[in-house]
């Protein structure tokens, strides 16, 4: 990698990092596939910072040449397939040191990685809460039917608030009010005898999973900044799914 | 809680992950093996109930091994452990205990500080042994060299 066609090259490969990121990898894991890249193509310094919301990369290709390039972080969803293709890609590269032109087509092909579509992530918030309703120990099939259609409506209020760019945190309130509300109502009115299990089956539909799991991961084995960052916002979900719960109770007159 | 009760909560834990696996974007073979492992993981957490009573102790031994089994799987199927550990430890998510804790709260009963407790154990515990392990296998598969 030399002079003219080190800034392409960094761009693109600045691409993948900001794409696993934005795919909700581990922090830890974009900085050391930035330090394996460079190191394959024979950069001689690799400075890599890398944040749940920003990368940034130094390198010196050549004595007293350095070049520096960043990269703004803005959305980070949970997707795997999507992760799993360019840690397929960063292998590649970093065994076969393909040319630029391959990177970009490479990148360009998972870009378009497949994704379940609506419809199917909607049913499967359904099989979540009605899986989850049994499992907490309900054994009645119309509060567990019930308990599946909360989840279906959870599933497409989830979908529609963030399709619409509604505040994360703002999205799991809703989606907690929405759900309890439903229950507390089937409850008062007669149709079903309790609301713990249905409540705890479809909270389980809402918890961030993916962003506590890999917090816990970058503290303690990578950057323990990314670690703290992650697990802030995780907690604060928690947090917000806690608060719907606690509003729609006492909307309701005390715990039922 | 007796063995159907049992038998029923092997089987939804499951589809509960099975779930996941969709909303995570999980493909192919990769998604039935996330989906055994949290039906493994809750499993385990119920047959180590004949042996050891204390809870935080069963959390910690159940996610010593699902992390062990996410990263042989990563391995094999040359894809990132996460992929795998996310998924198959949600039966173990504490969910109902928090609950149990937030309703106490709600209801002016000062026992729910104990409930809290027992949830931050669970927590703790769970948190524990995915990082023990991956920390462990990351030192032996790959260690970290920087320029």
């Amino acid at each position: 990698m030399k002079g003219n066609e080190t800034y392409p090259m960094l761009s693109s490969i600045l691409e993948i990092l900001k794409m696993l990121t934005e795919s909700g990898a581990e922090i830890y894991r974009v900085e050391e596939s930035a330090v394996r890249i460079f190191e394959a193509y024979g950069a001689k310094n690799v400075d890599v910072y890398a944040t749940t919301s920003n990368i940034i990369v130094s390198l010196e290709v050549e004595d007293n040449v350095i070049k520096t390039h960043t990269r703004r972080v803005c959305k980070i969803s949970s997707d795997i397939e999507m992760i799993h293709r360019l840690n397929g890609l960063i292998r590649k590269i970093t065994t076969e040191t393909p040319d630029l032109e391959t990177i970009k087509a490479e990148i360009g092909a998972i870009k378009n990685t497949p994704k379940y579509p609506d419809i199917v992530n909607i049913l499967f918030y359904g099989v979540i809460a009605g899986a989850f309703y049994f499992f907490f120990g309900g054994r009645d099939w119309i509060e567990f039917l019930l308990s599946t259609c909360i989840g279906l409506v959870t599933g497409v209020l989830s979908k529609v608030t963030t399709d619409l760019n509604v505040n994360k945190f703002f999205v799991k309130f809703l989606c907690s009010v929405s759900a309890c509300m439903l229950t507390f109502t089937l409850l008062k009115s007669g149709v079903i005898m309790h609301d713990k299990f249905i409540i705890t089956a479809n909270i389980m539909t809402l918890i961030p999973g993916i962003g506590l799991t890999n917090s816990l991961r970058d503290l303690f084995v990578g950057d323990s900044i990314s670690g703290v960052l992650r697990f802030i916002e995780a907690a604060l979900l928690a947090v917000a799914i806690a608060s719907g719960y606690i509003v729609t109770t006492i909307i309701f007159g005390g715990a039922a | 809680m007796d063995y159907t009760d049992m038998l029923i909560q092997v089987a939804t834990s499951f589809f509960g992950t099975l779930g996941f696996g969709f909303l995570f974007n999980i493909r192919g073979w990769k998604l039935a093996f996330a989906a055994l492992g949290g039906m493994l993981s809750w499993g385990l957490f119920l047959a180590l109930g004949f042996f050891v009573d204390s809870e935080p102790l069963r959390y910690f031994i159940v996610a010593v091994c699902s992390t062990v089994y996410s990263e042989i799987l990563a391995r094999a199927l040359k894809t990132p452990a996460s992929t795998f550990s996310i998924i198959s430890l949600i039966p173990l998510v504490p969910g109902g205990a928090l609950y149990d804790a937030t309703t106490m709260a709600l209801a002016r009963d000062t026992e729910f500080l104990n409930s809290f407790i027992h949830t931050v154990e669970l927590s703790v515990a769970l948190s524990l042994g995915i990082v023990i392990v991956t920390a462990v296998s990351k030192h032996i598969f790959k260690p970290i060299h920087r320029g």
